[in-house]
């Protein structure tokens, strides 16, 4: 395994005990992928979006196969915020999980009142703000694109709560750049880049949207090059450190994304077709650092 | 009846042989090297590690058999499906297995009835064997098995070997003409007054009409869901069924074998159920 690498990184104030995290959404709660290895083992995992109050999600059909990816409108499906902190988070903090609580609204209040749940609980190592998501009517979307929106609720909730706070970015925003400048001086620790972006599937013989969204968000290798492009961009631009999403299903995939100035990565849709895919990563990253003789703090920003 | 595995696990095994059945419809047996103790009705996601980045993602299939010679039947609907079909002894695929909930026993002194529909065979075929294996003498199960022309019936023979079989086909090539609903109602008439229990496994729009005709009746019928899957063991959430009397229930781990009457099949099953070809002549 690890010995005698330290992959350890800094995201701000938090240390992960390595770069390795799971992408919300793709994860579930953390304990669903028991029968296969130990999660404690991994850089942090993130929930699946938690509301103030339970969500069915979308109507079906819900996700269809692209060319080297897939198109998702769950709809942020999930138990809710009191359910997790109730019946998931006691379980994960035992374990020891790195658990990294992804929080979604439709208004700046709801915002506030989850990350104050959230602040009350042990064992919770940060919150990251899904201003991104692209499958739902409200507050999805039109708060990550929107640079002064997103320092809106980034500002809110870094007023009532000390957890570190890290904003998920949208591909769809214009000025990226602008919106992460933006959520940094409201007091952000970190962003994540990635979200998905918003496809669009056909079905020839029917003449339907393959979703019953019509639209979903796009994720999976497809989407790699576009994020590595924005991971690169922030990098350049905040003084924050960036988390990078978007295709990553290999340790040559975080290596990639490390150069390109993220600080750690999430695998998300990797984890699907493979539930070993993060473990894997994480081993195949201490490799790659002990053959080279080097920390995965040596990789960051390091792109030639 | 074996036991339930509970530990569903990532197994990498070569292909045994592959049997084509038609020129739509395989079966694909594979080699492990330990044996997978799924019960009838269990799924396992199967992809080929040659797949690379595409098709992304591994396919849900019905387990066939489990055991040391693990197989599902497929149709070729898609490149995943195609690419099975192309596969060749030796090819390396990942089964990650067993997942979901297995059909539930056939309750005591109760005639268990199969509706079957294409490719919708193979969990009943797997049913079929089990039963027959607990079965002193006694009945066979009675199965109506439907398909659109004769080619569309694989594995009959390994029906017939172990129920009480009954053939229907739209086009009328082979047993009854006409859907095989028409089967069902002409055999609960018959056993009317007996206990009986009706498991089902097709098309959406077929399974929906043997639950309601079922409900009709009062006879119990569990189904066999089929949904688009990215994982297979509750993660996505890309696979919902809409439940009774609001929201969804997950057919991967709630299913997907799951009582009939819990499905509320008037909110539909997905944009591509039933929907029938536009601009097609």
């Amino acid at each position: 395994m690890s010995a005698n690498v330290d992959l350890r990184v800094d995201v701000g104030s938090l240390t992960l005990k390595n770069p390795i995290l799971t992408a919300s959404g793709t994860f579930g709660y953390g304990l669903e992928y028991d029968d296969f290895y130990d999660v404690a083992e991994l850089g942090g995992i993130c929930t699946k979006g938690l509301s103030l109050e339970p969500r069915h999600g979308n109507p079906p059909d819900r996700i269809c196969e692209t060319a080297a990816g897939m198109l998702n409108a769950i709809g942020l499906a999930n138990v809710g915020v009191e359910a997790f902190c109730r019946d998931k988070l006691p379980i994960l903090r035992q374990r020891g999980v790195t658990v990294v609580a992804n929080v979604f609204a439709t208004t700046v209040d709801d915002f506030v009142k989850l990350a104050q749940r959230v602040d009350q609980e042990e064992g919770v190592a940060a919150i990251e703000l899904n201003v991104s998501c692209p499958n739902v009517d409200k507050g999805g979307l039109e708060f990550g694109c929107d640079a002064q929106a997103a320092a809106r609720v980034t500002a809110a909730c870094r007023a009532v709560t000390r957890l570190p706070l890290w904003v998920k970015m949208s591909p769809e925003a214009g000025d990226i750049r602008g919106v992460g400048l933006a959520c940094q001086e409201a007091g952000a620790d970190a962003l994540t880049a990635i979200n998905t972006i918003r496809g669009l599937a056909v079905d020839p013989r029917t003449w339907r949207a393959r979703l019953a969204n019509r639209t979903g968000g796009l994720s999976g290798p497809a989407l790699k090059p576009l994020a590595l492009r924005i991971v690169w961009d922030l990098a350049r631009t905040v003084r924050i450190p960036i988390i990078g999403i978007g295709g990553v299903a290999t340790a040559e995939d975080a290596v990639e994304f490390l150069l390109a100035g993220a600080t750690a990565v999430q695998v998300g849709t990797a984890n699907f077709a493979d539930p070993m895919a993060s473990k894997r990563a994480l081993d195949g990253l201490a490799d790659y650092c002990r053959e080279r003789g080097m920390n995965a703090r040596d990789l960051i920003g390091k792109m030639r | 009846m074996i036991e339930a595995q509970t530990r569903r696990r990532l197994y990498t095994f070569p292909l045994h042989r592959r049997d084509s059945i038609g020129s739509a419809y395989h079966v694909l047996t594979f080699e492990a090297n330990e044996p997978i103790a799924a019960l009838p009705g269990q799924f396992a996601m199967v992809r080929s590690t040659t797949w690379g980045d595409a098709p992304l993602l591994p396919r849900p299939m019905s387990l066939l058999t489990g055991g040391t010679r693990p197989s599902i039947l497929i149709k070729v609907v898609g490149e995943g499906t195609m690419r099975m079909a192309y596969a060749s002894s030796g090819e390396q695929f990942e089964l990650l297995a067993p997942l979901g909930r297995p059909w539930s026993p056939l309750p005591e002194g109760h005639r268990a009835v199969f509706v079957a529909g294409g490719v919708g065979v193979a969990p009943l075929v797997f049913l079929a064997q089990a039963l027959g294996e607990a079965r002193a003498g006694g009945e066979m199960p009675l199965a109506l098995y439907g398909g659109r022309t004769h080619a569309d019936l694989p594995l009959d023979a390994e029906l017939a070997a172990v129920t009480e079989l009954r053939v229907a086909t739209e086009d009328g090539s082979r047993g009854t003409h006409g859907r095989v609903t028409v089967l069902l109602e002409k055999a609960l008439d018959e056993l009317s007054g007996r206990a009986i229990k009706v498991y089902t496994c097709g098309p959406d729009p077929m399974m929906a009409a043997v639950a309601r005709i079922c409900a009709e009746r009062h006879v119990a019928c569990e189904v066999s869901l089929e949904t688009p899957m990215a994982c297979g063991y509750g993660v996505c959430l890309g696979c919902p069924v809409p439940r009774r009397p609001a929201g969804y229930l997950y057919a991967c781990t709630e299913g997907p074998c799951i009582d009939a009457a819990l499905i509320d099949w008037e909110r539909g099953h997905g944009v591509s159920a039933g929907q029938k070809a536009r601009g097609a002549s």
